[in-house]
């Protein structure tokens, strides 16, 4: 089974589902990532998923997309193609180190437990600029001990 | 009234200042937050399978049966990750900004006005979208800074997405789409999100951004000038 179809079975959506899209396109015109790569267009996307064809991890869709619903808003069947992405990034195994961090915590401690998530993603902090911000985030540091979850 | 309160991790964490601020102006208007015993992660944004997404506000509501009927949830991933998962509606799962309504504001004791000062309030995404799960009143910031006779900015980025939840993926992405906000809109910047707090916070330069809480407690008359 192509991982396109094996992602979309995490999702409340079948291939078939895809079938009311009536290729209007204003997705395209609402879409955020379209600020960072002209010419993204989700419509598109739904089309190649309809007829069981490949979607690559390196689109700027599958990188960008922040989640933010415009497409889900403009859409006339308000189909929810940041769930559809969030499903296919899973499948595709595109999750950053910080991602990765995250979610060993969850399965840590049942929260995010942000010192842990911070040392965790340390490496991908320093190679990535990201030390130059610190200052402006003095306000949120703050220390408390991690809380476990029982039976997580 | 008691409400059930569901924090989740980045307001007992980074988030800490949205957290006592919620706590306060609750406290101030006479309600009782009390939190959902040993809630847990309600995953974010963070996991494609929709059923384990879905599996961990189930878990939350779970602990929350019996002890609470309206839970309150300031996070607006959590928020939303709450109220999609209780399907049956067992629940009422509110986000503050519906309950800041006109009987909160007549109830309302104010020491402040924000006569001359400008504001942009931004709300992003989750609370506008998706609609299911978007706030009642989709102008509350607004008219809040109006009422006490502040200036309104940006109306048209006020559903612009900051790129937040790719700040610690794509760094890029969050930069450029937080200042096409930035660069769209005047004053003080007003949120709710803690993901929009850091996106804008981390680009904004001399520009302040706060949380709405700290501006209804700025308004009350705690603390000094925003």
């Amino acid at each position: 089974m192509p991982k396109t179809e094996q992602a979309l079975e995490l999702t409340d959506y079948g291939r078939q589902d895809f079938a009311v899209c009536l290729g209007c396109k204003i997705c395209a015109s609402v879409c955020t990532v379209n600020d960072l790569s002209p010419g993204t267009n989700p419509q598109e996307m739904l089309q190649r998923l309809f007829l069981g064809q490949d979607v690559a991890a390196d689109e700027p869709l599958v990188r960008f997309c922040t989640g933010c619903y415009r497409c889900t808003g403009a859409c006339p069947w308000e189909i929810r193609i940041p769930e559809v992405i969030r499903a296919l990034r899973h499948e595709l195994g595109t999750e950053s180190p910080f991602e990765k961090a995250f979610k060993g915590s969850v399965s840590l401690f049942g929260r995010v437990y942000e010192p842990y998530v911070l040392m965790k993603a340390v490496p991908f902090l320093l190679k990535g600029g990201y030390m130059k911000h610190v200052t402006r985030w003095m306000e949120y540091v703050g220390f408390h001990l991690p809380h476990k979850v029982k039976g997580m | 009234m008691e409400y059930g309160y569901y924090p989740g991790c980045s307001l007992t964490g980074s988030a800490h200042r949205l957290d006592k601020g919620i706590k306060k102006v609750f406290a101030k208007q006479g309600h009782t937050l009390r939190e959902i015993p040993d809630w847990n992660c309600c995953g974010a944004f963070e996991y494609g399978d929709r059923k384990e997404l879905t599996g961990f506000s189930k878990r939350n509501l779970e602990k929350a049966r019996g002890h609470f009927s309206e839970i309150v949830a300031p996070c607006p991933a959590c928020y939303k990750n709450l109220k999609e998962a209780d399907e049956e509606r067992e629940f009422a799962v509110t986000h503050p900004l519906d309950l800041f309504d006109e009987a909160f504001f007549a109830a309302m004791k104010q020491a402040r006005d924000l006569t001359g000062q400008v504001f942009t309030p931004y709300y992003g995404c989750i609370l506008l979208r998706p609609k299911e799960t978007a706030i009642q009143n989709t102008n509350i910031m607004e008219e809040t800074i109006a009422r006490f006779g502040g200036e309104v900015s940006g109306e048209a980025v006020k559903d612009r997405c900051c790129g937040g939840n790719q700040i610690f993926i794509n760094k890029d992405v969050t930069e450029k789409l937080s200042r096409l906000v930035l660069d769209r809109s005047q004053g003080t910047i007003v949120v709710f999100c803690p993901l929009c707090h850091m996106a804008m916070k981390t680009f904004s330069g001399e520009r302040k951004v706060v949380y709405y809480t700290d501006l209804l407690l700025h308004i009350m008359g705690e603390g000094g000038a925003l």
